[in-house]
């Protein structure tokens, strides 16, 4: 049933059936508006009863809805856009290219699902665009009757809950999640429905939900869905309190300095493919000796071993401005798809402490978890759900197996005319660099806007330094300049601009090219690393040659990247840099196919242990289901 | 199970729980290899749970007014080396809690009990086909007819008991002893066709008073006992009772002697059988009381106290040992060495907790993995062979179940198992190396190769004296056993009446001769009739001449004269052509061997067949022999009757046929000429095998022409 499932959403049947209500155009264009309101009130009528005369108006409402779309926002939906929103209103993945209008789409299914009277929440993927979407689109859901409201992270309980109250809501997938979580402790062991109902029965002058945030959770619209959905669906959110722990942070302190004292290859050994530490008999005895100090707690051999690995982690495989920055004397986590900074986050129990130990910073208390939900786990609780997102393609599998959603690819509205340039090959770092310098030199002097992708907090900055030594105007997107990131943006596409900037540019953003950039061959995009995943070196690639606009990418990447670093076997490596070195014939063939190789093993690394989570999250509900799910 | 870390990122879903265990749950202290463990027993369910002392120790300090984080920070203070982390807290109430062995305080959640639920009986129904030799239908409750019973069944089981059931195989033993010439020739037709019957019955009776052994002694020192059913083993319908609640006796000697209970009740069975066997007239009752009496005693000691089989000395031997689950224990160790040793997994817990647990367990695994490989081999070529279409059905699903399941396990293992991640090519390299070292090993490599016959000893020259005229023996010329020359006299017969036909003979002829003489002169006319009867009279004395020659037996050839009849032949009266015995000339023996037709070739796939013959009662000597012919057509009469079943050789014969020659399948005679006797004797007529070497050939081959022959001779392909 499936793969089925999965195939009766053809992109052709669902074009043709956009076809059909871009057809109806003309029976709503000439009603007035308090006509067409009044026929939007018909609607959400049937919307809300649901069941099949709802199934069969569908065509009839979103055209209605179209025509609201064009007199309240002046924006007529192309046939793509309404394929699209039947598209999420059928709970499938649309993959959209960037500029094809994702945010109207989203509002027409947005009002669709609306009218059902469920709670629905339309998530994207920070609060600038919750409240650019909600107030943007906030005539057109009003003029379908339907209320719609952003929730923030800056708001406080009561205006969440006021605002969780409307028919739509946008939010980002972090706020829902943690409302939820927060919802759920409130509940506590209320959420069992049995306990509900006598709760109900016996006093029914307090219903405990009075102090709960959500509605409900039924409807999902997930904008960037492969990056909530996959890249990011198996890091859980925590809902935590600090709480004071003295020996596990003297501990810490004591195994931070003894795991100073080892020394690699002697004492441990450092797997960083697999991101972890083993201590070698040498090292053992070491600890033995040395771990007297410990507290009691940590004495055995099982603890103290544990303590030392966890230390040695966070010297070895723990960098700043890679996985965190200091703010003041704070580790600050910074997400390694994105780029951006994680402010009240932290890593597990003991090992934040370990870095703020080797970070030589006071210790924080260890937060205690109170709930904690994977939003892989999450967004399996939905009952309807849908995304959108530039890249989907590539793990339409995973998105079938875990999410039971069938991926469809909308057209673009026009032709695509971005140029990619085969990728250029070097060997060390230097060599690459100097060339992305010289690249950007050369295509800025064409006029062109670039904009340089990088992976890291790190690598920005390094480049940035370069291009001032070379002289270069330029502006620097990052995890620590995070806040300047909507006037960068906006000006990324201005004629001559450079742009530099991590991951985090490549979603959700849309650069849009200054006055005649078009004519000169428009935005012209270099990623300086290829990353695990291909799609979010596409949604990099993606940036450039928008709506039909011209331009152009290419990617730099040499032997010494990350990338081949964990993901090729050395003996691998070492015959594509020879083979480079020598400039053999072939050798150009044959690494194209080392980097194809990496990003599979890389792919298919991360998708394990995605399944890997949800077959522990799902046996542990089971194995824990005594204690309720939190 | 990977390293147990002290926090959990899952310890939130416990820390505020209120849980403790389930009242009337049973605690048991018990000792494993010098080591104290605890045993949990969930009295409803009859379900057992080991654990740790220092996992029982925050176990038994959760209450209803404690939440787990509590009772895990007492723990800590108290113990703060041996408390368990939070990872192990949370495997710990997760085990207890699908155990059925905790009380919580939320309502547990109907759906994911009724899902549990399915889960384990489509795992039940699952094992079931997995274990389709040894599939079993639960019944019966049989607690309480065992709870009203043991007051008067349970007295026996005492030293009293002891000492009664001691004298009855004393006595048992003695008969057995004293009849054993008659067990002996019983024992022989003991797999014949028309006992199987009786051996059944008498199976059936045995092994239920056996497993109300079990039940017994497991319900006397306190177990219960409520499942009792029918196990079908390779098809055959036999009783069997659950006493694995004996696992939770605090004694080891309690356990084993559940375990043993079912051979002691047998023994005892089988020494009143055979005293009542010993006192019955051949009849219904007498075979059946054979019978049981063959199944109590050496079936139950060949089976039952086999540990390698999972019978009852399996459970004795793993009681012995102090190794519960030795079986799993024994397969988890040989899987922890093959994936740390072969595929490189590190992080991995050793199964055994000790040097001599490893030891013990390793050899156990390594063993009863060889004996049920062979032994499952066995029961498939047997099934397949016995039951032709539906035999080979069942040999297929037998197969699959232990062939293809474990293979496509194997390669899911390889494929996806979250163990192997880091080591997967390391592993899949080993996997794949030794599936073709196997390969080579079996299909590449040729081994020598040889096949037997049974065959029989014969003269090149040899002869069979026969009477050739009737007589009594008067005196035997030569001695049997003399060699003799060609002509040589051997018997001298005695025929009185041969004596007087010819006189009688002799006096007509002169009859004649005077009345040819008389009419010569006197009456020519008659002269003619009288020549004729003249010349016919001489024919005859000539021809009695002959006979009475012939009353002198002589050899044909030279030879040794064998008389089997030897001395007590003398004043014997002798039919014409009655054998005396056999000329036999030493001086060259060929082997006779009877070869099915599938194998004939076979011999002949060398340009010169070697074949050494073996001669029973002579096992350590052999003679060799070569040239060898066939002789061409098939036969179906055998050179000697030694060698049908009926003579009790291994070529199948007809069982109407008298004589016992009559082969039921054709064969070729294949004719070898000795080389050298080497140290044998050869005697005419003796019966031995031959091994043909044959070219060396790789195993697997020879295993499936093996196979098509058996398909095509069932089913004639």
């Amino acid at each position: 049933m499936g793969s089925w499932q999965r195939r009766s959403h053809r992109a052709g049947d669902l074009l043709a059936r956009a076809a059909e209500v871009d057809g109806l155009a003309g029976k709503y264009s000439d009603f007035a508006d308090a006509v067409l309101r009044e026929r939007m009130g018909d609607f959400h009528e049937v919307f809300r009863r649901g069941g099949a005369p709802a199934k069969a108006q569908t065509l009839e409402a979103l055209a209605a809805v179209r025509e609201a779309a064009r007199r309240c926002l002046g924006l007529n939906p192309f046939v793509e856009q309404l394929a699209g929103a039947l598209a999420l209103h059928e709970n499938c993945l649309a993959e959209m290219a960037t500029g094809e209008g994702k945010t109207l789409t989203a509002g027409l299914a947005g009002v669709l699902a609306g009218w059902l009277g469920r709670p629905c929440h339309v998530l994207t993927v920070n609060d600038y665009l919750v409240e650019r979407d909600a107030a943007g689109l906030k005539s057109l859901y009003e003029f379908c009757g339907l209320r719609v409201a952003p929730v923030t992270a800056a708001m406080t309980p009561a205006d969440r809950q006021k605002a969780y109250r409307a028919d739509v809501v946008y939010v980002t997938s972090k706020e829902l999640l943690a409302d939820f979580l927060r919802d759920r402790l409130r509940l506590g062991e209320l959420h069992n429905p049995e306990r509900w109902m006598i709760r109900l029965v016996i006093n029914p002058s307090r219903p405990p939900e009075g102090a709960l945030v959500l509605r409900g959770l039924h409807t999902a619209i997930v904008d960037e869905a492969d990056s909530v959905l996959i890249d990011e669906a198996v890091t859980p959110l925590i809902i935590a309190a600090a709480r004071s722990n003295e020996g596990l942070k003297q501990a810490v302190e004591l195994a931070s300095k003894l795991s100073a004292r080892l020394k690699r290859e002697e004492d441990y050994t450092v797997d960083r493919r697999y991101g972890d530490v083993e201590l070698t008999p040498v090292g053992m005895e070491r600890v033995r000796l040395e771990g007297e100090v410990l507290p009691p707690f940590w004495r055995g051999q099982a603890r103290r071993e544990e303590l030392i690995r966890q230390a040695l982690v966070a010297r070895e495989l723990f960098h700043l401005g890679k996985q965190y920055v200091l703010e003041g004397v704070k580790v600050v986590i910074v997400d390694e798809f994105t780029g951006r900074t994680m402010a009240n986050r932290s890593w597990r129990e003991g090992l934040h402490q370990a870095i703020e130990a080797k970070e030589e910073i006071p210790l924080s208390d260890p937060t205690e978890t109170l709930a904690r939900m994977s939003f892989q786990r999450f967004f399996r609780l939905f009952p309807k759900l849908s995304g959108m997102t530039g890249t989907a393609w590539e793990a339409a599998g995973e998105f079938w197996q875990v999410y039971h959603l069938p991926v469809v690819r909308i057209p673009t509205h026009r032709p695509c005319q971005r140029v990619h340039r085969p990728d250029r090959v070097f060997v060390t770092e230097a060599e690459k660099w100097a060339a992305v310098a010289e690249e950007i030199t050369q295509v800025q002097k064409l006029g062109r806007p670039v904009l340089v992708g990088t992976r890291s907090v790190q690598n920005s900055e390094m480049l940035s330094h370069q291009l001032f030594a070379a002289g270069l105007e330029h502006r620097v997107l990052n995890a620590k300049r995070f806040v300047e990131e909507a006037g960068i943006i906006a000006r990324a596409g201005e004629r001559g601009g450079v742009t530099i900037a991590t991951n985090m540019a490549g979603r959700g953003t849309d650069i849009r090219l200054g006055p005649g950039v078009a004519g000169l061959g428009g935005l012209h995009v270099i990623a300086t690393e290829r990353h695990e995943s291909e799609r979010v070196d596409r949604q990099l690639f993606g940036r450039a040659g928008r709506q039909g606009d011209p331009g152009s990418a290419q990617a730099f990447v040499c032997v010494e990247d990350e990338l081949l670093l964990r993901n090729l076997p050395a003996p691998h490596r070492k015959a594509v840099r020879a083979t480079l070195r020598a400039n053999a014939p072939g050798a150009d063939l044959l690494a194209r196919s080392a980097w194809k190789q990496s990003q599979r093993a890389a792919q298919r690394r991360a998708f394990k242990q995605r399944v890997g989570v949800l077959r522990q999250d799902t046996w542990l509900d089971e194995a824990l289901s005594f204690a309720g799910m939190k | 199970m990977e390293r147990s870390r002290t926090f959990s990122e899952s310890w939130h879903r416990v820390a505020s729980q209120k849980i403790f265990l389930r009242p009337g749950v049973e605690v048991q202290r018990q000792q494993f290899r010098g080591e104290r463990w605890i045993v949990l027993r969930n009295v409803l369910s009859n379900q057992f749970f080991r654990l740790r002392p220092e996992a029982y120790e925050f176990v038994a300090r959760l209450q209803a007014d404690k939440t787990v984080e509590e009772v895990w920070q007492e723990c800590l203070e108290r113990f703060p080396d041996e408390a368990p982390g939070q990872e192990a807290v949370v495997q710990l109430l997760a085990q207890l809690y699908h155990a059925n062995l905790l009380q919580y305080q939320l309502a547990a959640d109907a759906e994911q009990l009724f899902q549990r639920q399915r889960k384990r009986q489509q795992a039940e129904m699952g094992m079931r086909w997995l274990n389709i030799m040894f599939m079993r239908f639960p019944l019966l409750d049989p607690d309480r007819f065992l709870v009203r019973t043991l007051p008067w069944v349970g007295r026996l089981i005492s030293p009293a008991g002891f000492v009664l059931w001691l004298a009855a195989i004393i006595w048992g033993g003695k008969v057995a002893i004293d009849n054993s010439t008659e067990l002996m020739r019983q024992s022989e037709g003991i797999l014949a066709p028309g006992n199987l019957i009786w051996l059944y019955l008498g199976m059936v009776i045995v092994k239920t008073i056996h497993e109300f052994g079990h039940a017994y002694f497991c319900r006397k020192f306190g177990g219960e006992v409520h499942t009792m059913g029918v196990m079908l083993m390779i098809f055959t319908p036999m009783p069997f009772v659950d006493a694995s609640s004996s696992s939770g006796f605090r004694e080891r000697k309690h356990r084993m002697l559940v375990g043993a209970a079912g051979m002691i009740v047998e023994l005892f069975v089988a020494a009143l059988a055979t005293v009542l066997w010993a006192k019955t007239a051949p009849g219904v009752l007498h075979s059946v009381l054979f019978n049981m009496m063959f199944v109590a005693s050496v079936s139950t000691l060949l089976f039952n106290l086999n540990p390698l089989m999972r019978f009852d000395g399996y459970y004795i031997f793993s009681d012995w040992l102090e190794i519960p689950n030795l079986n799993q224990r024994a397969t988890g160790i040989l899987k922890y060495w093959i994936e740390r040793h072969g595929f490189g997994v590190k992080n991995d817990r050793n199964p055994a907790r000790s040097r001599s647990e490893a030891g013990w367990l390793g050899t156990y695994g390594v063993t009863a993995l060889v004996y049920r490989t062979v032994i499952f081999a066995g029961i498939i070529w047997f099934i397949a062979d016995q039951w032709l279409l539906l035999g080979l059905l069942m040999a297929v699903a037998c197969l699959i179940t232990w062939l293809v399941v474990p293979a496509v396990k194997l390669v899911q293992y390889l494929a996806s198992n979250p163990k192997l991640e880091r080591t997967r090519s390391r592993a899949i390299a080993v996997v794949a190396g030794t599936v073709a070292a196997l390969l080579i090993l079996l299909g590449v490599i040729p081994f020598p190769h040889h096949f037997r016959a049974s065959g029989v000893i014969q003269a090149k020259e040899w002869s069979q004296v026969i009477a050739e005229a009737g007589g009594e023996v008067a005196e035997l010329l030569a001695k049997p056993g003399q060699t003799v020359r060609a002509g040589q006299p051997l018997v001298l017969l005695a025929n009185p009446e041969l004596a007087l036909e010819l006189a009688g003979a002799k006096a007509q002829k002169e009859e004649v001769e005077s009345r040819l003489r008389a009419a010569m002169q006197r009456d020519s006319a008659s002269v003619k009739p009288l020549e004729k009867r003249l010349e016919s009279s001489v024919k005859l004395i000539q021809r009695l001449e002959k006979e009475r020659e012939n009353l002198v037996i002589r050899a044909r050839h030279a030879g040794v004269w064998i008389a089997p009849g030897g001395e007590q032949m003398q004043q014997r009266w002798l039919k014409r052509g009655t054998p005396l015995g056999l000329v036999v000339n030493p001086a060259g023996f060929e082997f006779s061997a009877t070869v099915l037709q599938e194998d004939v070739n076979r011999i002949f796939q060398r340009e010169f067949p070697q074949a050494e013959v073996r001669l029973p009662g002579e096992a350590g000597k052999l003679a060799s022999i070569t040239q060898f012919r066939v002789v061409p057509g098939e036969q179906q009469t055998l050179p000697s009757p030694a060698l049908g079943w009926a003579g009790g050789g291994d070529v199948a014969v007809n069982l109407k046929d008298q004589s016992g020659q009559k082969a039921v399948e054709p064969f070729f005679s294949v004719v070898g000429q000795f080389q050298s006797s080497g140290e044998v004797t050869l005697l005419h007529g003796r019966t031995g095998k031959v091994r043909f070497e044959l070219p060396s050939e790789p195993l697997l081959p020879r295993w499936f022409r093996r196979l098509g022959q058996m398909l095509q001779k069932r089913f004639q392909f």
